[in-house]
């Protein structure tokens, strides 16, 4: 990806020369942008890694057809957003039958994420305190899991533990009637459903920022230089002299 | 209950019922609910499979028509699911035979049934009881091109996985490189993840053990391959990394000729290193693929010292690993580390690690505690320096020796022929803490095992008591043959298995060796040990059993005359016997160590203080012994040759001329 390239050959460029700090003023900085080629397919390819991971079904529709970028099957990014929106609903019953149509292998060979959309279920189940029906669920579905492994049943006490409380939302593991425990649970299927299509599981842009920041951090030692400090606005900042 | 609305029709019995009474719609809703019910869970599999759910869907699978796809999808994913991970599922799935039906739906027109099909058969071939696929049947070669050739993606793993599952031979391997498929193989590197993960997997089962495979693979396209995979070592995605090094290591393992500079192995051992931290199956298997890499190889334990590797290892030791897999590779990892540097074992007993490897010698799980066991051995084969400074307090202590004499109990043999392995280690050489050993009921158990049917068990017994009777004091020998008996002793010189004759012997010339009250017990019970050594001696044709027979008989001729005329009875072929004495062959041998053995038994037997010498001498010489000796003073081998020297002055009377 040629961002890295660009990074890196700065990088090795203002290595050579620094002994002590060198000051590089904003009009230097930018000739030296500028004389870095980006190759525009490979910005937006870029961008449709993100679109495509992320599941913005539209946009990428949308981004496909302006930037002209290759074919997506934009059908699998549906199905896979059908299965998170209804995880992140908690109709976590109907993204298990879903998953299963889409891929069987999927909850067959994972048994970490199948418990967690089942732990998921219960969660649901007490959340609507259907105490009786969520014990049955436990004992039927859950506890073979955890005799089959010493890390779920401890996860499966903390969840039976909610029942146990009045006022749930103040109790210590209040936090998995939460909404983020919803988004986790979500995330770690669109994760598995990703891997299971040969997709990568994490767009690439972040980390392209992450590399950013941390390139910025190895600069700062040797070098002042107009800065990109709001990754929103990507606005260069003059350096403090 | 308000829960169970659905739990009646939901209930096993019925949905089978439901599945072979219904049509169209309601069949095919009871066949997803079945899918729904035993996808992920065990406990649902089991028991469907139990009463007999397999034949009712087979049957769906097998009548279903071509067009009716979402039949096929469906019963072909239940069918799959029951195969995925349950031993019994498999069985269950082929005796039902739906499996040549898996097949035939591979050729649908219909993309999501060939997916469905695919993906069951997968899941078929990742269990060890999946039939074994004939690639040297030209028909099923081509079929298997076809699949791998194929667009669909799960079509091609399915491929992939048949290569992985039934590839052993070498003759298979030079099939499959001879029809293409290596080079379809490696086209596939550059296809999907799932398709490149399912390549690497397949290549390494082609080329492990074989160089002309291999030299077919990197040769035409001078190391355009390798590099390719070298790269794939880089990659974003942990199992990746850790497929492109297995395929590696292989090919390194089978071809010494490549991948041999010091970078390469270097970059192998840092991104190993790496790996152990992922969590899950990568994570699992890491530290085995680790343990091949450096499999023996002394440069390689020395550049994962220089990398710290110890240290990592160790610190995975500091909080047991729940994973038995993980827990194991770590184990069998350092085992392979400490097998030859000194400085890896001391590093990993300054690290404090060895309760947690003790801890593990009473773990759940026979692979961990026999993996503990091999770690043991491996820590405990040490020379002197770390023998004194660190483990001869740590090692016999009752701590360790207590839990691993009980393991000489344990019901899986494989951790008894384990623990006896760090058991002869430890023994060795310490004679004082012996004493521990054997008030644990250590010897008591031994014998038994000496005992044992399983030849594995037996050799590794003897080869334990050999080592504990090694320069043992007198009242330790002595313990050790009471409990021992010459008859048992006896015998295992004469076992089946010239290994187990071997350490047998070896056992008696510990025992022999030193004081003259030990060289009684051989002459036991009408001396049935001596005459069970000669035995084999006249008998056998084992170097490793006469080097250590003749020891036997030249330790014992360094006691009283009546020792010494015991030996020369085994050595001399009776009155009326024409035969020449196995000696002689001993003093021809091409083996160094054999011709030191006989001629320092001579030298023994001859020792001019003792007063029936000369007629010893006598014998010897009308036997020929004499001549032959008297043709070695130019012996090649310098010990064999200075006691020619001392044996022709004992021979003539310190009368060199003659």
């Amino acid at each position: 990806m040629s961002v890295f390239w660009f990074v890196s050959r700065q990088l090795a460029a203002i290595e050579a020369m620094a002994t002590s700090k060198k000051v590089i003023t904003r009009e230097e900085w930018e000739k030296r942008l500028s004389n870095v080629k980006i190759r525009k397919e490979d910005m937006n390819k870029l961008v449709m890694n993100f679109l495509v991971t992320e599941g913005y079904v539209e946009a990428a529709e949308k981004f496909c057809m302006e930037s002209g970028t290759e074919h997506i099957d934009l059908a699998t990014i549906k199905d896979r957003m059908a299965v998170k929106k209804a995880v992140q609903c908690g109709n976590v019953e109907d993204a298990i039958e879903r998953v299963n149509d889409l891929n069987p292998e999927i909850l067959d060979t994972n048994p970490q994420l199948f418990f967690h959309l089942q732990q998921q279920r219960l969660i649901e189940l007490i959340r609507k305190g259907k105490v009786e029906e969520a014990l049955e669920f436990a004992q039927e579905e859950l506890a073979p899991r955890g005799e089959e492994n010493e890390s779920f049943l401890e996860e499966l006490e903390r969840t039976v533990a909610l029942l146990a409380f009045e006022d749930v939302s103040n109790c210590p593991v209040g936090e998995l009637l939460d909404i983020s425990q919803r988004l986790k649970t979500a995330s770690e299927v669109n994760a598995a459903i990703l891997t299971s299509q040969s997709h990568e599981k994490d767009p690439k842009l972040p980390s392209l920022l992450k590399m950013l920041i941390w390139a910025q951090n190895q600069l700062d030692e040797k070098a002042a230089y107009p800065h990109i400090n709001n990754l929103s606005t990507a606005v260069l900042e003059d350096p403090p002299v | 209950m308000p829960a169970s609305a659905s739990a009646s029709t939901n209930r096993p019995e019925h949905l089978i019922f439901r599945l072979s009474s219904s049509e169209g719609e309601a069949k095919l809703k009871a066949l997803k609910e079945m899918k729904n019910q035993i996808i992920g869970n065990r406990t649902k599999k089991l028991s469907y499979i139990k009463i007999g759910a397999v034949p009712t869907v087979a049957g769906i699978l097998a009548s279903a028509g071509e067009s009716d796809a979402f039949l096929l999808i469906q019963s072909a994913a239940v069918i799959g699911s029951f195969a995925c991970g349950v031993d019994t599922g498999v069985e269950a799935v082929l005796d039902s035979g739906a499996f040549p039906h898996l097949l035939r739906i591979l050729s649908n027109p219909d993309e999501k049934v060939v997916d469905a099909g695919a993906r069951s058969l997968r899941m078929i071939f990742q269990s060890k009881l999946a039939p074994k696929y004939d690639f040297l049947q030209k028909e099923k070669m081509e079929f298997l091109l076809l699949l791998l050739n194929s667009e669909n993606e799960n079509v091609t793993g399915l491929g992939a996985s048949i290569i992985t599952h039934s590839c052993e031979t070498s003759a298979e391997q030079k099939a499959l490189c001879g029809a293409g498929v290596l080079r379809r193989l490696v086209s596939l590197l550059e296809g999907s993840l799932n398709q490149r993960d399912a390549s690497l997997d397949s290549l390494a089962v082609i080329v492990k053990n074989n160089p002309e495979v291999i030299s077919k693979f990197v040769g035409p396209q001078s190391g355009r391959t390798l590099s390719a995979i070298t790269e794939l070592t880089k990659d974003r995605c942990p199992r990746t990394r850790l497929l492109a090094c297995t395929c590696l290591i292989v090919i390194r393992n089978s071809y010494p000729c490549y991948l041999q500079d010091i970078g390469i192995k270097t970059k192998l051992l840092l991104i190993l290193l790496e790996l152990l931290e992922e969590p899950g199956q990568v994570g699992d298997e890491a530290p085995f693929a680790l343990a091949n890499l450096i499999v023996e190889k002394e440069d390689l334990h020395k550049l994962a010292f220089e990398v710290d590797a110890v240290d990592k290892l160790c610190n995975f030791l500091q909080k047991v690993p729940a994973q038995v897999k993980r827990f194991q590779g770590i184990l069998l990892a350092l085992a392979e580390l400490c097998s030859k540097l000194e400085n890896c074992r001391s590093r990993l007993l300054s690290l404090q690690v060895l309760n947690s490897i003790t801890d593990a010698l009473t773990h759940d799980s026979a692979e961990v505690r026999s993996a503990a066991c091999i770690c043991i051995r491996s820590v405990s084969r040490s020379v002197k320096d770390v023998i004194q400074n660190l483990s001869a307090g740590c090692f016999m202590n009752e701590v360790m020796i207590t839990p691993l004499v009980q393991l000489l109990h344990d019901p899986s043999t494989s951790v008894q022929v384990a623990a006896l392995g760090a058991i002869s280690n430890i023994v060795v050489d310490f004679t004082t803490r012996r004493v521990t050993f054997i008030q644990c009921g250590g010897v008591k158990q031994l014998v038994q095992l000496s005992k044992s049917m399983d030849s594995m068990l037996r050799l590794n017994a003897v080869w334990a008591l050999r080592n504990l009777m090694f320069l043992a004091d007198n009242s330790c020998k002595q313990g050790i043959f009471l409990e021992l008996t010459a008859s048992t002793l006896a015998s295992l010189i004469c076992d089946p298995e010239p290994s187990i004759q071997e350490q047998a012997l070896a056992l008696v010339r510990n025992l022999v060796n030193g004081c003259i009250n030990s060289i009684e017990h051989v002459l036991a019970e009408d001396g049935i040990i001596l005459n069970a050594v000669g035995r084999q001696l006249w008998s056998t044709s084992y170097t490793e059993v006469w080097v250590q027979g003749v020891y036997v008989l030249s330790n014992v001729a360094t006691g009283n005359e009546f020792h010494k005329e015991a030996v020369m009875q085994q050595l001399l072929p009776q009155a009326g016997d024409c035969s020449q004495s196995f000696i002689i062959k001993f003093l021809q041998s091409n083996d160094n160590r054999l011709r030191t053995a006989a001629i320092w038994c001579v030298v023994n037997l001859t020792y001019p203080s003792s007063p029936e010498a000369f007629s010893r001498v006598v014998k010897l010489w009308n036997a020929g012994i004499f001549s032959q000796i008297k043709n070695m003073d130019d012996d090649p081998c310098l010990d064999v040759k200075f006691r020619v020297t001392t044996a022709l002055k004992q021979l003539t009377f310190g009368d060199s001329s003659t």
